[in-house]
């Protein structure tokens, strides 16, 4: 849910509470102020009526007069009483409208009232408003505006969103396409908001310093990979000259055998710790038009007398396709997929190169992996101890291929590693 | 012959003109670019070894100084950034060579006799070694007088063995001279021991001595 929708939840819900509510508040208010006009002006007319019966008083039939009245008037009522002092009162009552053909409620006010010193009972009544009338008229006024309300609120909010939430949805979609490898500086829109200015602010503070973190840290692994070629050539070179002396045990012999093993190691670690960094820092960036089957093939033939030794059949069924890329990278990685199948298939067994189009697929035999699929390609992850493997191979194949954006997979078909890299554009 | 290396790292620089002074060479040595200046001005040197990043700048503009005075003497870059562009650069300004840092000493020492051999003798040369003659040009052994039928990567470690006579060459260095990067790939004893075995059979077969001898734990020797 948006930001921007929850609050206009929240607004909705509360107009719509509030509106409910000031409809039964709004209704007795308006009641209780009619009420009291209407009692008033009771009071006025009944007041009124005596002043004129005062007037009248001289007449005779005065009697009749006003039996007469009481049946002609239908808001007044004059009848003689027995009870004499009868305290004035109002009250609501209910009487049959004829006219509507329905019940209306009535305001009156009875008072007795002395008329040629005989007791009346003087009842004048008015027709008060319809409480179903009074519902039904502020119910749809406060209808209409709810109604209003939430489509201008609605309204608003869809052009806000669009209008203001533009640059905070801008500098999402930078941050989302952001990566620290690439060149691509980040940039956010400027906006007059405060909070978005804020968080622009803190978005480039935070992506600079990554970055600034990254290259140095590139930069350190870049470095210190060279630093370290020097002292591995003078430990080499030691061992060099020491292989030279005539009076050297047998185990001396072992000892100086197995250091320069390990220096050998420590070269390979090196080499491909740059490699890496250099396809990271994008030193590869020189691209030309490049025939795949022609590389192939050259490199199955260098590999040849190796394979040859171990005994394994190399199958080969190689379509002509041309990529536009760099040589030497793609060299690297079609010859540590090569590597990494001679290593790992058993003597006798057998490597399939196939290229289909844009698919090239590299199989061979061998048993089941222990490890997981994706630690294959994670850096210095190994499947057992096989010597003199730096655990980078892989590693590399799949920087490259992010690099390229070559889509690549690795499956374990009835027996077979297949590893597939399609190389398209 | 004069060897002149150029290098900053004094042990390395020691390790270096250990290695090829029981090789006969005559080693000098600079530490940094103004010395090595100075040197191939006032001297003539058949190799030289020539670090690219020095303290005090640039081995490129070394060659560069090289080309410009005219001078003829063979050069090996050595360096420890192995970039396709320096490798590019350095060759494109006459050096001779390039050698990754780590290397092998037997490598440097048959890379440096290659340099001299084709120098000296503008690549039309033999190498004889008693009975043995190697025509460099035509890749062709002949023992006494006739041919030795050799494959290609027997008569490469014919050749690197005996850029290195008298000394002990690792099964590690034989390896990566002969397979390079894909070294790694191999079962070394068996591949090394299968071409060595070749080659003894060959060669005895053909008359002449035994001369790569096994030295036990390490590798093999070429001598008499």
């Amino acid at each position: 849910m948006r930001l921007l929708q929850v609050t206009i939840r929240s607004l909705l819900l509360y107009a719509l509470i509030l509106v409910l509510v000031s409809i039964p508040v709004s209704m007795y208010s308006i009641r209780a102020i009619l009420e009291e006009e209407v009692d008033e002006a009771l009071l006025l007319q009944t007041d009124q009526f005596l002043k004129h019966v005062k007037n009248f008083e001289s007449l005779d039939d005065i009697e009749t007069d006003l039996d007469v009245f009481d049946h002609l008037s239908y808001n007044i009522n004059i009848r003689p009483t027995k009870f004499g002092n009868v305290i004035s009162e109002f009250n609501t009552i209910v009487l049959y409208d004829s006219i509507e053909n329905e019940p209306r409620p009535f305001r009156q006010l009875s008072s007795s009232v002395d008329i040629k010193g005989k007791p009346y009972l003087l009842i004048i009544r008015m027709s008060l408003l319809d409480n179903d009338e009074l519902v039904f008229a502020i119910g749809s006024v406060q209808a209409l505006l709810i109604a209003l309300l939430a489509a201008g609120l609605l309204f608003l909010n869809r052009s806000l969103t669009k209008k203001l939430w533009k640059p905070f949805y801008n500098t999402l979609e930078q941050l989302k396409a952001y990566e620290l490898g690439k060149h691509e500086p980040f940039l956010p829109e400027k906006s007059n908001i405060i909070e978005f200015d804020d968080l622009n602010k803190t978005a480039i503070h935070l992506v600079n310093r990554n970055r600034k973190i990254f290259l140095e840290q590139k930069e350190f692994i870049e470095n210190a990979s060279h630093e370290l070629q020097t002292p591995l050539a003078i430990f080499q070179s030691k061992l060099d000259n020491l292989m030279q002396s005539k009076s050297m045990s047998e185990s001396d012999a072992a000892t100086i055998s197995e250091l320069e093993e390990t220096a050998l190691r420590m070269s390979k670690l090196n080499k491909n710790l740059l490699l890496l960094s250099k396809i990271d820092n994008q030193q590869f960036a020189d691209v030309k038009p490049l025939a795949l089957s022609h590389l192939i093939r050259t490199l199955l033939h260098n590999v040849a007398s190796i394979t040859e030794s171990k005994g394994i059949v190399v199958e080969m069924a190689l379509g002509t396709f041309t990529i536009q890329a760099n040589a030497m990278l793609i060299e690297i990685l079609l010859s540590n997929l090569l590597n990494n199948a001679i290593k790992h298939t058993a003597a006798n067994g057998f490597i399939s190169v196939k290229l289909d189009g844009a698919t090239f697929t590299l199989s061979n035999s061998g048993s089941k992996l222990k490890m997981n699929k994706d630690k294959m390609f994670e850096r210095f992850s190994k499947e057992g101890a096989v010597d003199n493997s730096t655990g980078l191979g892989l590693a590399i194949v799949k920087k490259i291929c992010d690099s390229c954006k070559y889509p690549f997979d690795y499956h374990f078909i009835e027996g077979n590693h297949v590893f597939t890299v399609i190389f398209n554009h | 012959m004069k060897i002149l290396i150029i290098e900053d790292e004094k042990e390395l620089v020691k390790s270096m003109a250990q290695f090829l002074r029981q090789e006969s060479y005559v080693c000098e040595v600079a530490y940094t670019e103004s010395e090595g200046r100075e040197k191939i001005l006032l001297f003539d040197y058949d190799c030289i070894l020539l670090d690219i990043s020095l303290p005090d700048g640039n081995g490129l503009k070394i060659l560069q100084l090289l080309k410009e005075n005219s001078k003829t003497d063979g050069v090996i870059l050595i360096t420890a950034k192995n970039s396709m562009e320096d490798k590019i650069k350095g060759l494109n300004l006459g050096a001779d060579d390039y050698l990754p840092k780590p290397f092998y000493l037997p490598e440097l020492s048959a890379r440096i006799s290659a340099v001299i051999r084709r120098k000296r003798f503008d690549g039309n040369n033999k190498l004889t070694f008693n009975e043995i003659v190697v025509d460099l040009l035509g890749k062709t052994v002949s023992i006494q007088g006739a041919p030795v039928d050799l494959t290609r990567k027997e008569y490469d470690l014919l050749i690197f063995l005996m850029a290195n006579k008298n000394r002990v060459v690792s099964k590690n260095a034989i390896a990566e001279h002969l397979s390079g990067d894909d070294a790694e790939l191999l079962d070394k004893f068996d591949f090394i021991y299968s071409h060595i075995k070749n080659l003894k059979k060959k060669m005895i077969e053909a008359g002449s001595e035994d001369y790569i001898k096994t030295i036990y734990g390490l590798g093999y020797k070429f001598a008499t």
